[in-house]
């Protein structure tokens, strides 16, 4: 093998310094190829049963799976009755008040639907806060549904009866600062409608690492938030084995700023942290890890890196839950992601908004270039305003068919495995990411870096250092900072299908919702609610309780949200961010 | 004799957590050589109209992607306008639907920075509305 690199070394050489030396001077403005050509010699060490593997098998670099089933059933697929069968989930929805949500869900079974809800809930929900809290107005039923107490879980899950009822279903909670009353909520549900709780299926996001350092959405600081965290991985794995302990979310750290390194890295280092957190309490890896998903990760318009990154984050994730917990059950070492390469929605523009299609296509190719399925995502009208027209939506499942059904491109597995470029690519991305693990391995892990501000200022910083390149043109985006010249034609879209939400009834959810909440309010034993909230402060006094099951206890008694979440922020305190200065 | 530094309140009103725009923004600005303050996430409207007077600031730039820039912002400004303070320049930017525009005109907003606007836009437009407010310094 040594006297073939030294053979291709030479050769290389000469083509530097004849073939491309020579073309360069037709382009005097070039000191170098602009280019990069990868040869053998740029993986030197590659080793295909090492570093790729089979599909479905370790280090699943390819692919976490042998095969992906959509490309054999994508002509079912396009003749069933929702003609939708290529995804799984139902849409992320949450329409202001649970009643508005439920019509919204029931239409969508009369529209032969069969998915459970993927709840959206506003952002008084995701902070531990009710409607009725003065300081909320303005917000309540924006951006997700409100949800109060457990009456409003009640009215979402009308519709969910019969062959949907809870144990049929699987629904998906975008809940994490207060996500375990959400999912005591979710099991008092199921209880009062006696279904065993062994029988839910249900992904809640559960991911406050990462609120910390993007979105924004957490309450208390992040020891006690682990704490919490842990009352629901250790309930969840006694109680309720069908249903998904967390979704990790890195595409949210690279939205805030993160690079590409820094997303993979930071993502790791809060999955050791979850990891590490389920150990503790005495239990075996594989008891829990096979439960432990991922939202996304990545998100950019760079192609051939975002392609490496999902293989590289693939086999990252497979060898620390091996090598660094010894996990045994491959299904532990999935990085399990609803979608893997994808553009992300800071790459799209609110400049000629139609561009947006062309960059989610490229994403959705390179979505199934990395061993998922193709995501056009997101649809192309997400900066035009909150919330996704139907059209845009539609063009976006579109592509996902095209791609799938028309050019075919689930039917081969990681088609980049062994190219050099690919494997060189996917090696430095990996390398990286593992020097900055150590790093914050260093500073005590991810929870002690958030807690010193050192994750926060890093991403900032990155965010700022990508604005910049904006501003000089080092970064270069079609439409905002380069072909804006008075010739281009500014391309504008009509959109016409009205949104399912009718403006009228989003006018009024808040006032609506406070109605109902207070008329809540009156109708429950207010003596027991006292009660229930003393012995939880109890409770949360007392680091070895479980608090899941009296929060179930709490729920089934209509304790709001905020009653829990002030209990806790007297206990815990509340999360002071560190100065961006 | 030096020039007063312009000093802006870049604010997050609400809930909303989306940062990335207003950390940025907030960096940017420094570097442009404003005096920056930066409130740091979930501000209530009186918080931020407190911090507004205590600070003594030129501009209030308010940075909301939740929907919930209507509400926010008459408070934010009628605040203001309540305190004595109505000679603030107020800004916001965010995701805020064209159809909303008029109405935060109208509320008193002096300008709207939705996504692709430029950083040297934004600092452009504050040196504009600043030395509209005090025209001795014009010219400087």
């Amino acid at each position: 093998m040594s006297d073939q690199y030294e053979k291709i070394r030479k050769k290389r050489q000469k083509w530097q310094e004849k073939t491309v030396k020579k073309a360069l001077e037709r382009f005097p403005y070039l000191k170098e190829a602009p280019s990069r050509f990868y040869t053998p010699l740029d993986t030197p060490d590659f080793d295909f049963l090492t570093q790729v593997g089979f599909p479905g098998e370790y280090p699943f670099t390819a692919s976490i799976y042998p095969f992906d089933p959509r490309a054999g059933t994508a002509k079912l697929a396009a003749r069933s009755k929702a003609g939708s069968g290529l995804t799984r989930a139902s849409g992320y929805s949450g329409y202001g008040t649970p009643e508005d949500t439920r019509d919204y869900y029931k239409q969508n079974i009369e529209r032969g639907g069969r998915q459970g809800p993927n709840l959206a809930m506003d952002l008084v929900t995701q902070c531990g806060y009710d409607s009725d809290n003065p300081l909320m107005a303005g917000e309540v039923g924006k951006v997700g549904v409100a949800i109060d107490t457990l009456r409003d879980m009640e009215i979402i899950y009308e519709p969910y009866q019969g062959e949907l009822n809870l144990d049929r279903i699987a629904s998906n909670f975008t809940i994490n600062g207060p996500a375990i009353y959400l999912i005591a909520m979710y099991a008092a549900l199921a209880e009062n409608r006696g279904i065993p709780l062994d029988k839910l299926q249900a992904t809640p996001q559960n991911d406050i690492l990462k609120e910390y350092i993007a979105r924004g959405a957490y309450i208390f600081p992040p020891k006690p938030a682990m704490r919490l965290f842990r009352d629901t991985l250790v309930f969840i794995n006694q109680h309720m084995p069908r249903m998904n302990i967390t979704s990790m979310g890195g595409y949210h750290i690279r939205e805030a700023g993160a690079t590409r390194i820094q997303d993979l890295a930071f993502s790791m280092a809060i999955a050791c942290a979850y990891i590490q957190t389920g150990i503790d309490t005495g239990l075996e890896v594989d008891a829990f890890a096979p439960r432990f998903t991922f939202n996304a990760m990545g998100g950019s318009m760079e192609f051939l890196q975002e392609i490496a990154f999902q293989r590289a984050a693939r086999r990252m994730y497979a060898r620390i839950l091996k090598e660094r917990y010894g996990a045994k059950n491959p299904r532990s070492m999935l990085l399990r992601e609803q979608m893997t390469a994808h553009i992300g929605p800071s790459s799209t523009t609110k400049q000629r908004p139609l561009n947006n299609l062309t960059r989610a296509v490229l994403g959705a190719v390179a979505g199934t270039l990395s061993g998922g399925p193709p995501s056009a995502f997101p649809p192309y009208d997400e900066p035009l305003g909150l919330g996704w027209s139907r059209e845009a939506q539609q063009l976006s499942q579109d592509v996902s068919r095209i791609l799938t059904c028309e050019a075919k491109l689930l039917e081969v597995e990681d088609p980049f495995a062994g190219s050099y470029c690919m494997e060189a690519m996917t090696d430095e991305i990996e390398k990286e990411a593992w020097a900055e693990l150590k790093k914050l391995d260093k500073m005590g892990g991810i929870v002690a870096a958030i807690e010193k501000g050192y994750v926060q200022r890093e991403v900032t910083r990155s965010a700022y250092d990508h604005q910049k390149k904006i501003a000089n043109g080092d970064v270069q985006i079609v439409g905002v900072n380069c072909f804006t010249g008075e010739h281009e034609l500014e391309v504008q879209t009509t959109r016409l299908v009205p949104h399912p939400y009718d403006p009228d009834r989003r006018a009024r959810a808040e006032e609506r919702q406070i109605a109902s909440l207070k008329e809540v309010k009156k109708n429950r034993d207010n003596k027991d609610v006292k009660k229930l909230l003393t012995e939880l402060k109890q409770q949360a006094l007392q680091e070895e309780v479980n608090l899941v099951h009296h929060l179930i206890v709490c729920a089934k008694a209509y304790v709001t949200l905020q009653e829990v979440c002030d209990v806790f922020r007297d206990v815990f305190g509340e999360y002071d961010p560190p100065s961006i200065f | 004799m030096t020039e007063k530094k312009i000093r802006v309140l870049v604010a997050k009103p609400g809930l909303d957590g989306h940062d990335r725009g207003a950390k940025v923004i907030a960096y940017s600005l420094r570097d442009a050589g404003f005096e920056v303050i930066y409130s740091g996430l979930r501000q209530t409207t009186d918080s931020i109209i407190r911090a507004a007077i205590q600070e003594d600031v030129d501009v209030v730039g308010l940075s909301i992607l939740s929907g919930a820039h209507l509400t926010l912002t008459r408070r934010v400004a009628e605040g203001l306008k309540a305190q004595g303070a109505d000679e603030v320049v107020l800004l916001v930017g965010g995701v805020i639907p064209d159809e909303d525009i008029p109405t935060l005109r109208e509320i008193g907003v002096k300008e709207i920075f939705t996504s692709g606007t430029s950083v040297n836009q934004v600092v452009e437009s504050i040196k504009k509305h600043v030395h509209h407010n005090s025209p001795k310094e014009a010219g400087q």
